[in-house]
């Protein structure tokens, strides 16, 4: 099976959707015979052409991307209004996204994710799903006993992708809880993202007592 | 009112939304209002690189120099932003969403809850309405609008802000005018 997984992060290599890609990946190149192309979006910014054909010889497309304010990133935007000219044509590959925020729930994903499948159906190629998956800004940061199991996960899913050619449902629901958090949950993770995450990278750029700085108010 | 329009329409001009800007701004100027129209294609606006610099670093302001932060001072000075935008796939430009993408710097990294979801905390005390003016596609329908007016409310959430309108270029500018006179 072919698979081209377009790693759609602003950040290019580094980056979170990287880290959810390579596990995935892993998983796909266990079948024997199976061969995946990557190819990082921010790479062909001033030149889409070569990246539209490239999904277009594709029997299977993966496009990865974080969620910037409630949807895709404005350079995801530009490929899928790249691939517009394709609308009509006869040969597609199958499509399927992988999705993730920050937001430690996944609630915040399933609009983009409904955007994603209209988009698919509208281009004409077979949906193969969204994985989606909250919780996920500074991955490399993050403590291993809070992400083995969903990079396992992500293993998971590739090996079981790589096989069917199908992304499992099951999967998919255990990737996305938590769906919502409880208050008694939400007490505890906020704080351990405002501090541990945001307030540590603060402190060490020497502005967490500025964090709250209103600069465009004259 | 001071009002900000942000036109996301592609290079080239296509469409009706160019005219049916002009005609709006011109009624809006004969209404009282202060209105600034700005033509994103016609600025640079690189896209965001999700550096988080404006949150960890300089915060409040984009580490990228170039048009969107004026755009975005413009944004948080207007009590009413109209995000105007042919629909392309679906959505609004990219040249639209690059430009909303390059204003996370107007809230702050921290979280808290918000109606039972966690959101970013505000950096300022007040945040403008914002509303859509949309031009369909030929084959828009029901199912793409119902996904569009989910995700931009949740973007209103997000940036604290509120829904003024979600109007197409189809219906006639005094609709507008109308909208925003009784906001």
């Amino acid at each position: 099976m072919q698979l081209l997984f377009i790693n759609a992060s602003p950040r290019g290599k580094k980056s979170n959707t990287g880290i959810l890609m390579g596990h995935f990946i892993r998983g796909f190149l266990e079948t024997s015979g199976n061969a995946c192309d990557v190819e990082y979006l921010v790479k062909h910014k001033n030149n889409l052409k070569i990246l539209v054909e490239k999904f277009n010889a594709s029997d299977n497309v993966i496009i990865g991307f974080p969620l910037y304010i409630d949807a895709m990133p404005g350079s995801v935007k530009a490929f899928m209004e790249a691939l517009a000219p394709l609308q009509g044509r006869k040969e597609f590959p199958a499509l399927g996204f992988m999705i993730q925020c920050g937001f430690p729930e996944t609630a915040h994903l399933r609009f983009v994710a409904r955007y994603c499948e209209k988009f698919t159906r509208r281009i004409g190629c077979r949906f193969l799903g969204s994985i989606l998956k909250g919780g996920c800004e500074g991955l490399d940061v993050q403590p291993t006993f809070l992400t083995e199991k969903y990079f396992s996960l992500f293993g998971m899913l590739g090996v079981d992708f790589g096989k069917t050619g199908k992304i499992d449902e099951v999967i998919l629901t255990k990737l996305a809880r938590p769906e919502h958090l409880s208050a008694e949950n939400m007490a505890m993770v906020v704080p351990f993202i405002n501090q541990g995450l945001w307030d540590a990278q603060m402190e060490k750029n020497g502005v967490l007592d500025r964090s709250f700085d209103r600069p465009l108010i004259p | 009112m001071k009002i900000l329009i942000l036109n996301g329409n592609p290079p080239g001009g296509k469409g009706q939304i160019d005219s049916y800007i002009d005609r709006l701004v011109e009624k809006m100027k004969s209404a009282g209002h202060d209105v600034t129209a700005i033509t994103l294609r016609d600025h640079k606006i690189s896209p965001c690189i999700g550096c988080f610099q404006c949150w960890v670093k300089t915060p409040g302001i984009c580490s990228i120099d170039d048009d969107a932060r004026d755009i975005t001072r413009q944004f948080m000075a207007a009590q009413y932003v109209i995000l105007a935008s042919p629909l392309m796939m679906g959505f609004p430009s990219f040249l639209l969403k690059n430009a909303m993408d390059r204003n996370i710097c107007i809230v702050h990294p921290h979280l808290e809850e918000v109606d039972g979801e966690v959101h970013h905390k505000k950096r300022y005390d007040r945040y403008p309405v914002i509303s859509l003016l949309l031009e369909k596609e030929a084959d828009t329908d029901e199912e793409d609008i119902d996904i569009l007016k989910d995700i931009f409310r949740r973007q209103a959430v997000n940036m604290w802000s509120s829904v003024g309108f979600i109007h197409f270029t189809e219906s006639p500018v005094e609709e507008i005018i109308h909208a925003i006179t009784v906001h």
